[in-house]
């Protein structure tokens, strides 16, 4: 088992840091972005309102880690009946 | 009517000051005028870099406050004709200037010189701010690393939304022998995820750190690899179409060439 790491190739560290990288600038730059992915969370609720009962307040955007990428995540807890 | 330009990374020592002070005597050498403007308040440097700091005797903060005029506190270079040096003050802070109070100055300066270079402090904050409060242009320094890239990110983001345009990359500190063995994340790499527009980009060159120690900006050192990316760079920011190769390693001949010239 040894013997496999000993030859086992480490990826490269650029390649790694690359992909580190994509990432990072991908949250920071949603982040800074802030005030706008708050308007188009209004703007979705509004939209969203007219069809579906939904709790408001604990409704949520954000970016979820999905592998190598992220996706855009909008959370609009549905309201049970009763 | 001449250029503003802010020189700025976000992060500390990439090479904001050692690339302002040798784009500024650059573009002096290739004729043009040029104030550098030192604008970290408090932790000046840009003076010793070029080598003037027994020369100062006003900063911007003299100005600011009325003690002397604009065209008096300018220090001229004292190797290149049309570079001047306007320092910023040790005994204040950051928060002692006020964003219309750099403007004034940068449009004054702008209106009498073809360039004006202002060397940002690092970080975002108000230092920051002042330094890009007069500028129309950016260049934004980073250097191969994975913090240096991320911060030279935050700092565009910051720099679109003053509007600061065109924003151009330089790539500090690049060793291609690095890249090849994968240990260092390659030019194109670098610009892909930053997505700007490349204008230069700097070897890793050894003789940076003499040329400081000096006080003589690197460019006066012709036959350095350091040297030739910075006057190609300021040959660029004049409009002159230069292309950027992926740099590449030295080979075996070259550094045989170099060594019988004395140029290693």
């Amino acid at each position: 088992m040894n013997l496999m790491k000993l030859f086992a190739r480490k990826p490269k560290s650029s390649g790694v840091a690359k992909q580190r990288l994509k990432l990072v600038i991908t949250q920071d730059r949603f982040d800074a972005n802030n005030r706008d992915i708050k308007q188009l969370h209004r703007e979705l609720a509004e939209v969203l309102a007219k069809y579906f009962n939904f709790t408001m307040s604990a409704a949520q955007m954000s970016l979820k880690k999905e592998g190598n990428s992220y996706v855009l995540v909008a959370d609009f807890p549905y309201e049970n009946a009763g | 009517m001449g250029k503003v330009i802010v020189v700025t990374s976000g992060k500390g020592g990439v090479g904001k000051t050692t690339s302002t002070a040798n784009l500024g005597t650059a573009l002096a050498l290739i004729g043009k005028t040029v104030v550098v403007i030192d604008a970290d308040v408090g932790l000046r440097n840009l003076d010793v870099v070029m080598g003037l700091e027994s020369r100062i005797v006003y900063t911007s903060m003299d100005v600011i406050e009325n003690r002397c005029e604009l065209s008096r506190a300018l220090v001229k270079d004292k190797r290149v004709e049309g570079l001047m040096l306007l320092a910023a003050s040790q005994k204040n802070n950051k928060d002692d200037i006020q964003p219309e109070q750099m403007k004034a100055i940068c449009t004054e300066l702008r209106a009498t010189h073809d360039f004006v270079l202002v060397d940002s402090p690092a970080g975002i904050e108000s230092g920051f701010r002042n330094a890009a409060a007069g500028a129309e242009e950016a260049l934004v320094i980073t250097t191969p690393d994975v913090s240096a890239i991320r911060d030279a990110d935050r700092i565009t983001g910051l720099l679109q939304h003053e509007g600061v345009e065109p924003i151009n990359l330089v790539l500090n500190r690049l060793s291609p022998e690095m890249v090849r063995k994968g240990n260092m994340v390659s030019q194109s790499d670098v610009v892909g995820l930053l997505n700007l527009k490349l204008i230069g980009v700097v070897p890793e060159d050894r003789e940076v750190i003499a040329s400081t120690n000096r006080g003589i900006p690197l460019v006066h050192n012709k036959n350095s690899p350091g040297a030739q990316a910075y006057m190609r760079i300021a040959k660029r920011l004049t409009g002159q179409r230069i292309p950027i190769p992926e740099l590449r390693e030295k080979g075996f001949f070259s550094n045989i060439l170099d060594w019988f010239s004395g140029n290693k």
